[in-house]
C-alpha cells in the first residue's frame, strides 16, 4: 500500500502531544472548512456549528492515536463531519417540521444591479434546494476543493457516478440562477474564477 | 479528446482545469487552444463557477473557536528539575525505610530464637526430672 502524503501529519502529531500552538493552528486550518461543509450541507448555521464542534471534538480524541500514512487527516475529518450531517438530515426526514429547513428562494430581484450579498443568498438558496447527493457532490468538489477521487471515495460511489451527480446539480443550479447569469442580459461571461 | 467529452467534463467540474481529472487536462488544453467551440463551452462553465463563488464565505465565530479550543488535548504536567530532585530524595527515603524493615524483621527473628531456646532450658530445669530418669 502506498503511504499517503498528508500535509497535516506533523500538526496532528503535535496536537496529540498536547501542544497548544498546534491545536490553535489546526483550528484555524480546519474549523472554517468543516463549518462551511456543514452549513452548505444543512443550510442551517446553528446546526452547522454543532456539527463542526462535534467533528473537532472527535479530531481531538483521534489525534493522540492518529496513524500517519494510512489516510489524509482532512479526508478523515470530512468523513466524520459528513456522517454527522447525514444523521441530522436523516432525523429531519423522520421528524418532519412545519418550517422547511431550506431557505426559500424569493425569486429574482427587480433590479439587475443586485448586491453581491443578494446574489450569494440566491446561490445558497438554490444550492439548498438541490437533492442531497447532488448538493454533496458540488459542495465537496467546488467548495471544499477535494479531488474527484477523494469526493467519490467519501461518497462511496464511482468517479463516473460523481460526474453524473455534478452535472445534474450544475444544470439545476444554472436553471435556478439563469436570471443572474451575465449572459442573460447579453453580457459576456467574465474570466471566471 | 473530442468536444463532447470536454462538454461532459466542463458540465461536471466547471471551467477550472485544475479540478478536472489529471489525465484529461493536457488534451483539454490543446483542444481549447485549437477550437473556438471548446472555448465557448469553458466560458459557459466559468459563468456558473462565478455564480457559485458568490456564495458568502463562511467564517467561524470567536465563540465557536473558543469552545473548540477549550476542548483541545492538554499537555500532561511534566516534572521540572526540582521535581526530579524531590522524586529521587523520596525514592532514597523509601529504600532506606524498606531496608530498615528487613533488618528489623531479621533481628527480631534472631532474638526470638535465642529467647525460645532459653525458655526451653529454663522449663527443663523447673521440671526437675532428669531425662535419664524418664528414659531409663
Amino acid at each position: 500500500m502506498v503511504a499517503v502524503v498528508d500535509p497535516d501529519e506533523d500538526l496532528v502529531r503535535r496536537v496529540g502531544l498536547g501542544d497548544p500552538a498546534a491545536s490553535q493552528a489546526l483550528v484555524e486550518r480546519k474549523l472554517p472548512r468543516i463549518l462551511a461543509l456543514a452549513q452548505r450541507m444543512l443550510g442551517d448555521a446553528a446546526e452547522a456549528e454543532d456539527v463542526a464542534q462535534e467533528a473537532m471534538l472527535k479530531a481531538w480524541r483521534q489525534a493522540p492515536t492518529w496513524q500517519a500514512g494510512k489516510a489524509k487527516f482532512d479526508t478523515w475529518l470530512h468523513r466524520v463531519a459528513l456522517n454527522l450531517c447525514y444523521d441530522r438530515l436523516r432525523r429531519r426526514r423522520e421528524i418532519p417540521t412545519d418550517a422547511p429547513p431550506d431557505r426559500p428562494d424569493e425569486g429574482p430581484a427587480p433590479d439587475r444591479g443586485l448586491l453581491a450579498a443578494e446574489t450569494g443568498r440566491r446561490v445558497d438558496a438554490a444550492l439548498a434546494r438541490l437533492p442531497e447527493r447532488q448538493r454533496e457532490a458540488i459542495v465537496l468538489c467546488h467548495y471544499q476543493e477535494l479531488t474527484n477521487i477523494e469526493a467519490a471515495a467519501l461518497m462511496e460511489i464511482s468517479v463516473e457516478a460523481l460526474e453524473s451527480l455534478l452535472s445534474r446539480g450544475r444544470r439545476a443550479l444554472r436553471a435556478a440562477l439563469a436570471d443572474l447569469s451575465p449572459r442573460s442580459d447579453g453580457r459576456r461571461a467574465g474570466d471566471g474564477r | 479528446m473530442k468536444i463532447d467529452r470536454l462538454e461532459v467534463l466542463a458540465e461536471a467540474y466547471g471551467a477550472d482545469l485544475s479540478r478536472w481529472p489529471a489525465h484529461e487536462r493536457a488534451f483539454a488544453e490543446s483542444l481549447i487552444a485549437a477550437d473556438p467551440a471548446a472555448r465557448a463551452v469553458l466560458e459557459d462553465a466559468a459563468a456558473l463557477d462565478a455564480l457559485l463563488d458568490a456564495s458568502p464565505r463562511i467564517v467561524a465565530s470567536a465563540a465557536l473557536t473558543a469552545r473548540v479550543l477549550a476542548s483541545a488535548p492538554k499537555r500532561k504536567a511534566s516534572r521540572g528539575h526540582l521535581g526530579r530532585v524531590f522524586w529521587i530524595l523520596g525514592a532514597g527515603w523509601a529504600a532506606a525505610a524498606c531496608a530498615g524493615v528487613v533488618a528489623g524483621v531479621g533481628l527480631t527473628s534472631h532474638v526470638t530464637a535465642n529467647e525460645r531456646a532459653d525458655a526451653i532450658l529454663y522449663q527443663a530445669t523447673l521440671s526437675g526430672v532428669d531425662d535419664t530418669e524418664v528414659l531409663g
